[in-house]
């Protein structure tokens, strides 16, 4: 477990003085590092200890252990928020959108990495585009577009654009893994009778599940935290996210910290679970996904 | 091999749905705004043309010119924030030893979580009566440093850079850690042979090694900071008497909180081409250094 700050070609020559110094170099550096975990974790602990005050709690020890530890107010947030709601919208909105941008990402980024044709470059050169649009410079026009197809406040408000505004990172993601795949792959499907279509689904969906783990690890986070699309597109309670619920929750009863808190706790918890499973893809799916758009 | 016709049939039926989706939703709006945007327009009832009547407005009022301002903090303490602490972490972080994977994923984890989450809890954790920087102060005698954080006018702006920091240092860090173990080993021997260590090995040998990457972070900053929202929506609305508007704030509560759709397609359109801008210089200033 020690963390070895010097290299091995380095050490060879040191003197014993010289060594006891970078060890309590390592030392105090491993200190820092503590340190800045604990800055980077104190918030989320914070926040759950929190969630189980009572109020006067709360405002008297705000950042000691809870006195009596309330699992009503879990309960009563959930209730009172329409946490359970919230997250069935949320579930909905989320996968369907991930498995809208995964099917339609990956045949476009099939057709755009395997085949030549007239519009390519132009098609290319789109969704390009689209990795560098500030996504909320379009809530206006969106919001107006929608009023018009009378999208506005139904799950489509929220799956249409949420697929689009992916589509990009997941043509790109999948564009690049599939150049990997050799060609050979293809022409053996080929004289097995197989078309296109077969040859999509059967041959390359299955030789693509690294990157549609990418794909739909950086979807559902970006899905299930958004934010502005639900505080624009959606107005009727029955319809609302989590993060929606969330902000207004929090409006509404601001005062009522440790109800808040419970609110909060109840929407960290599936993210923080997926966080505690699946964290080395989602660090490497975010970062690929960041370094394309 | 196929038919080209059923290849031609193909690729138009597998492209097809994407590209509709992506022209309907991403594309089609950008024009749609820059439409709206010679409109004075309410959202209800005839709009009237008025040319450029909107985009001089904007450019008039002080407000915009505080949101862009805010805008640009936000760019500048990403740069001078995120990348240098972030280099920082993977410089010491770089072994895949227990203690530092343990490290990295508590630096990681704020970008898992709702940006509303993240503004709510930083919203306490500034409360002026019993958030923890305030409690802190005092118990280290600086109870002259106490504020409410979120309502000092010219000091909010800055505390809210530091929530966003805070949970975007994260990617970064997982970024500079990629490139540094790219970095062959025999040029790391080298420059242990030519006497290079510590502080001079970073700045003659690793940085140039990471460079294009340092780059990357850089207009990775610039569009992040541009999409800042969600923050400062929960933790301030862009008040008090909007001073934590950011260009996307003042555009969203022009439209929906005013209901000035014309006005607020305008400032969308501006949005547009200052992050363009922003990132066209960020190319050229940088490709001409990477030289």
């Amino acid at each position: 477990m020690e963390l070895r700050t010097t290299r091995a070609t380095g050490t060879t020559m040191d003197s014993p003085n010289r060594k006891l110094v970078r060890r309590g170099l390592s030392g105090l550096g491993k200190l820092i590092l503590i340190g800045y975990a604990v800055f980077t974790l104190y918030p989320l602990y914070w926040l759950f200890i929190s969630a189980f005050k009572t109020n006067e709690d709360f405002f008297k020890r705000p950042y000691a252990l809870p006195l009596v530890w309330m699992k009503e107010n879990i309960f009563r947030a959930w209730e009172l928020g329409g946490m359970g709601r919230a997250m069935l919208n949320s579930t909905f909105v989320t996968l369907s959108s991930v498995v809208l941008t995964l099917a339609f990402g990956l045949l476009a980024g099939y057709v755009l990495s395997r085949f030549q044709f007239k519009f390519k470059k132009v098609a290319v050169a789109l969704f390009m585009a689209g990795l560098l649009i500030p996504i909320h410079s379009t809530l206006v026009p969106l919001f107006l577009m929608m009023k018009q197809m009378n999208l506005l406040n139904t799950y489509g408000a929220l799956i249409l654009p949420y697929t689009a505004f992916e589509l990009p990172i997941a043509i790109f993601l999948a564009m690049g893994y599939m150049a990997s795949i050799p060609k050979e792959v293809e022409e053996a499907a080929m004289i097995d009778g197989n078309g296109w279509w077969g040859i999509f689904g059967r041959i390359i969906v299955p030789l693509c599940t690294p990157i549609v783990a990418t794909i739909s690890i950086l979807a559902f986070l970006r899905f299930w935290n958004d934010f502005s699309f639900a505080l624009v597109f959606i107005n009727s309670q029955e319809l609302k996210t989590l993060p929606l619920s969330l902000a207004l929750f929090s409006d509404g009863f601001g005062t009522d910290y440790s109800l808040t808190m419970g609110a909060m706790a109840i929407a960290v918890i599936p993210t923080i679970l997926v966080y505690l499973i699946l964290q080395d893809q989602i660090m490497k799916g975010m970062v690929a996904g960041s370094i394309k758009g | 091999m196929p038919t080209a016709l059923r290849s031609k049939g193909f690729i138009a039926l597998a492209l097809l749905p994407a590209l509709l989706l992506f022209v309907v939703f991403v594309i089609i709006p950008i024009f749609w705004s820059a439409y709206y945007g010679v409109f004075e327009w309410k959202g209800i009832g005839a709009s009237r043309f008025i040319g450029f009547g909107n985009y001089s407005e904007i450019l008039q009022d002080p407000i915009f010119w505080r949101a862009l301002k805010n805008n640009l903090i936000l760019v500048i303490s990403a740069i001078l924030g995120q990348i240098p602490i972030a280099l920082l972490l993977a410089l010491v972080l770089l072994k895949n030893s227990f203690f530092s994977r343990f490290i990295r994923s508590a630096v990681f984890m704020p970008m898992v979580l709702s940006t509303v989450v993240v503004g709510l809890i930083w919203g306490y954790i500034y409360h002026p009566q019993f958030g923890l920087v305030n409690t802190v102060l005092e118990a280290i005698g600086l109870e002259s440093w106490t504020r409410a954080w979120l309502s000092e006018p010219h000091i909010n702006i800055l505390a809210i850079t530091i929530p966003i920091n805070w949970s975007n240092i994260g990617p970064y860090m997982i970024i500079f850690i990629a490139a540094l173990q790219n970095i062959s080993p025999e040029i790391d021997d080298a420059a242990n042979i030519d006497g290079a260590h510590g502080g001079k090995k970073l700045v003659y040998v690793t940085l140039p090694m990471i460079w294009s990457t340092v780059i990357v972070t850089m207009v990775l900053c610039i569009s992040g900071s541009l999409k800042a929202f969600d923050h400062v929506m929960v933790m301030t609305h862009g008040g008090p008497a909007q001073s934590t508007e950011l260009l996307a704030t003042y555009m969203y509560n022009n439209t929906f909180r005013v209901y000035r759709y014309g006005y607020g397609s305008a400032v969308s359109t501006i949005i547009m081409i200052i992050s363009a801008l922003l990132i066209g210089i960020n190319y050229l200033l940088t490709r001409r250094k990477a030289e």
